[in-house]
């Protein structure tokens, strides 16, 4: 077991190597650089020049990756290109900001979605089913950013005022510090990703209820909620294991749009700002982030795939 | 403070409004989107809609804490009086600091600021300052002649020139003179009767000798209190500001809103008291909420096509006066600006003395602008227009006029660029581009984009008679004689220059129906000069 993590840890950090060089080469494909990208309208040929001395961006290509990915090895993301700040204090704060908002979305979404499937199993082909599986496809089918912008006209400006529209924390207000304009955010994100685990939830508890041990279970006598809970959904949920951690890591990258929406002072807003500054420090650390937690969700996803299968546990030592 | 979300849920009349508004289609969905959008329901400018004109809001009374959506801001945002560049910055500096003197947000004349007088000695080579008394900074400390010396400088500064060096750039540093505590004499390279109108402008600040940006300190009508970039800003009532009974609130906030959607959202839904620059595809949505007003002001901001005169196609002047004659300016108004502006006559800086109004207002002519193509050699020509979404409506003037070239039998490519690629190193070199501007008076448009030395000149017009028509201007003290020369300057450019100013757009404030002291103005800065001092609550 221990070496399997190893294993995938390792490979882990190759990934993140080769994401880095491919971000590096998105960013430099980008037309103009961090120079023009931020003076704008007063981008003068000497005011250029003298920020391109600034920002080393004369050096070349190699160095400046060298000098990037030896000041992460060492532990420092580097400063920004834009404000010349470090990018560890530009973005600590809005790290844990989006931590907790994914944090809440998933503690939310997880349980709901579970219960919801195998509700939907239990209804199956009855009107709830048809009615869940339709709505669950067409919020599938949603870009999250117009999820969250319907949100904000019931709840926020055209017909209800229950919450804010817009997430403005204060500076140095964290996230948990003010739940209420967390609440719209984290709520777009859970219809967001409800869909996808819900319907796999159905799918393989609508398999499992009609194996011959969840027969032989109720012809036993036993209660329905305990064939349900204690046979049934043990062995339906690995797939939904499975996709809900492929769900949270994909809420690592879709927390950027759905934070723009909201102005959310998360990493979205800044990875945003990053591009459109070309500022590689920036936009590095950020999909850096976003790329750790992608394959961290998918180990342990396999990790906990493997102790709820009695096989692969067994195989594992 | 009560939260106004509560009350609305407790006022059923309330509630039912704002559920007959998200019926009618109150909603605001994305920004853009505006090409063929209203065409004529509209008030076509002008102030109002929503209720009346903010003028007969009744009474402000002092106190209560104002909040302000911003347009755009970011991580590279500052407070640096002399560094301003985004909207959230300029509207920060105009609050907090000031500088000599300033056109009135109706730009009728200059008002003085810091300044008691900016008067010429003989030739206006050399300007005497004379400062107000009883100006004070906000650490208490009066403004003196040394305070004057030292802002010019650290503007000028040759190793670091900010904004306002390409506004001044012809004072001559070493020869700043403080003639008593509150007398400075300032030379210049050359003689300008502008002079008063260049130095007279915000980014232009009067900030002390021992200026920290880090804990700035100005004049302004609000003092500093705190600083996040990319978040908001938070000042406080300065209550020895030498105009009375102003400002109005005790205390400001102003807040970014990269995303003109977030913007108008949060005004929608109370979080902010006031934006400024809503989007024109946005206001009948605002206006049709009873407990929001909007203000459309007129201004003298405008957006131009730039064609390089000294480039094919364009080195020909009878394919500028075609691509002129092309534009149905009327029709670019209401499809690009929802109606929220008025047609120009390719010449800026209408609210100078000097503008040359009795120059007749070109209209479309398809069959003249064929001709002289033809003329030209030039017919079934097809050029790449080259456009970015660096200001609201660009893009979308780019397309509408590469539609009404057709009628000419012109063939317009829009390119469209990211705002990198637009600034990148063909920057001021595009042989058909665009452009944004802000109002100014006609001298020191000049000064910025229509001479050799200019920083923006992008039409790289460098006409030797035009070039001494504005020294001459310059130097002229006699108003009517400098008016006499520049209407020739301005014929030069309606005849023969490389700009398409099709229209002048307006600038449309919205803001909480509890709030009083807008005035429709034309300096095309939102609240009238950004100055929020002049806002305050309805007693």
């Amino acid at each position: 077991m221990s070496k399997l993590i190893w294993r995938r840890l390792a490979l882990g950090v190759l990934t993140l190597w080769l994401i880095s060089l491919i971000v590096f080469a998105a960013v430099l494909a980008l037309p103009g650089d961090a120079a023009t990208a931020i003076l704008g309208k007063e981008a003068t040929p000497d005011r250029v020049a003298a920020l391109r001395d600034q920002l080393n961006l004369n050096d070349s290509v190699v160095s400046q990756y060298l000098q990037w990915i030896g000041g992460v090895v060492t532990g420092s993301f580097g400063e920004s290109a834009a404000t010349q700040q470090p990018v560890s204090e530009l973005l600590s704060e809005r790290v844990g900001n989006s931590l907790f908002l994914v944090l809440i979305a998933s503690l939310v979404a997880i349980p709901l979605s579970i219960a919801l499937g195998v509700w939907l199993a239990m209804k199956r082909d009855r009107p709830a089913d048809h009615i869940g599986s339709t709505v669950s496809l067409v919020l599938a089918a949603l870009p999250e950013f117009v999820i969250g912008i319907g949100l904000v006209l019931l709840f926020a400006t055209s017909v209800f005022q229950w919450f804010p529209a817009v997430s403005l924390l204060a500076p140095g207000e964290r996230a948990w510090e003010a739940p209420k304009y967390v609440v719209l955010p984290a709520a777009t994100l859970v219809l967001a990703v409800t869909p996808y685990i819900s319907r796999i939830m159905r799918g393989s508890m609508i398999e499992v209820l009609e194996s011959e041990y969840v027969t032989m279970a109720r012809l036993k006598g036993l209660s329905e909620r305990t064939v349900i809970w204690r046979h049934a959904v043990p062995n339906a949920i690995v797939p939904a294991i499975q996709v809900a951690a492929l769900q949270l890591a994909w809420m690592a990258g879709g927390v950027v749009v759905v934070e723009f929406v909201f102005s959310y002072p998360g990493i979205g807003p800044a990875l945003v700002e990053g591009v459109a500054n070309h500022d590689m420090p920036v936009v590095q650390t950020v999909v850096m982030l976003a790329a750790a937690v992608y394959v961290l969700m998918n180990l342990v996803a396999d990790l906990a795939t493997i102790l709820v299968t009695p096989k692969l546990r067994t195989a594992a030592r | 403070m009560t939260d106004p979300r509560l009350e609305w849920l407790d006022d059923p009349v309330t509630r039912r409004q704002v559920l007959r508004g998200a019926l009618s289609g109150a909603v605001v969905l994305g920004a853009g989107g505006v090409l063929g959008a209203c065409g004529g329901d509209d008030d076509g400018g002008g102030g109002g809609g929503g209720g009346t004109p903010a003028e007969s809001g009744g009474k402000l009374k002092t106190g209560g804490a104002l909040r302000v959506g911003a347009t755009g801001g970011g991580a590279k945002d500052s407070i640096d009086a002399h560094r301003p560049t985004v909207d959230t910055d300029i509207m920060r500096c105009w609050n907090l600091y000031e500088s000599l003197a300033v056109r009135t947000p109706d730009f009728s004349e200059l008002q003085m600021l810091v300044a008691e007088s900016i008067e010429a000695e003989k030739s206006p080579k050399t300007w005497t300052v004379r400062l107000k008394e009883g100006v004070t900074f906000h650490n208490g400390k009066p403004v003196t002649a040394d305070d004057v010396i030292f802002s010019l400088r650290r503007i000028l500064d040759p190793k670091d020139p900010k904004v306002g060096a390409a506004s001044i750039g012809y004072v001559e540093e070493k020869k700043l003179k403080k003639m008593d505590e509150r007398t400075v004499r300032i030379t210049l390279e050359f003689a300008n009767a502008g002079f008063p109108d260049d130095v007279g402008q915000y980014f232009n600040a009067i900030v002390p000798t021992d200026y920290d940006p880090k804990n700035p300190v100005g004049t302004g009508p609000f003092q500093y209190k705190s600083f996040t970039a990319g978040q908001q800003s938070e000042f406080t009532k300065y209550a020895d500001y030498w105009e009375e009974g102003k400002p109005y609130v005790d205390s400001l906030t102003i807040i970014d809103f990269p995303d003109d959607t977030a913007r108008t959202n949060a005004l929608l839904g109370g979080q902010v008291d006031v934006i400024d620059n809503l989007p024109a595809a946005q206001l009948q949505n605002v206006k049709s909420n009873p407990n929001l007003r909007v203000l459309s002001s007129k201004t003298g901001a405008w957006q131009p096509f730039t064609m390089r005169v000294d480039q094919a196609p364009f080195d020909d002047v009878r394919v500028r006066q075609a691509f002129r004659l092309i534009v149905d300016r009327e029709q670019m108004v209401q499809q690009v600006l929802s109606g929220q502006g008025r047609i120009a006559n390719d010449l800026y800086a209408p609210y100078d003395p000097a503008y040359a109004d009795d120059l007749p207002q070109r209209q479309q002519d398809l069959e003249q602008a064929k001709s002289l193509l033809k003329q030209a050699g030039r017919e079934g020509l097809s050029v790449e227009l080259v456009t970015a979404p660096v200001f609201q409506g660009i893009v979308e003037a780019a397309q509408v006029f590469a539609q009404q070239a057709k009628g000419a039998g012109v063939n317009v490519k829009v390119r469209k660029v990211d705002s990198g690629t637009f600034y990148g190193d063909n920057y001021l070199k595009w042989t058909f581009a665009q452009d944004f501007w802000a109002t100014r008076v006609y001298l020191s448009q000049v000064a910025q984009g229509d001479l050799p030395e200019s920083p923006f000149n992008e039409t790289h017009w460098e006409d030797p008679k035009f070039i001494d028509l504005i020294q001459q201007a310059r130097a002229e003290v006699d108003e009517g004689k400098r008016a006499d020369i520049l209407h020739e300057a301005q014929t030069m450019q309606y005849e023969q220059g490389g700009y398409i100013i099709q229209y002048f757009s307006n600038i449309i404030d919205a803001y909480s129906a509890k709030l009083g002291g807008f005035v429709e103005a034309k300096c095309g800065f939102p609240f009238g000069n950004y100055w929020l001092k002049n806002i305050g609550f309805l007693a």
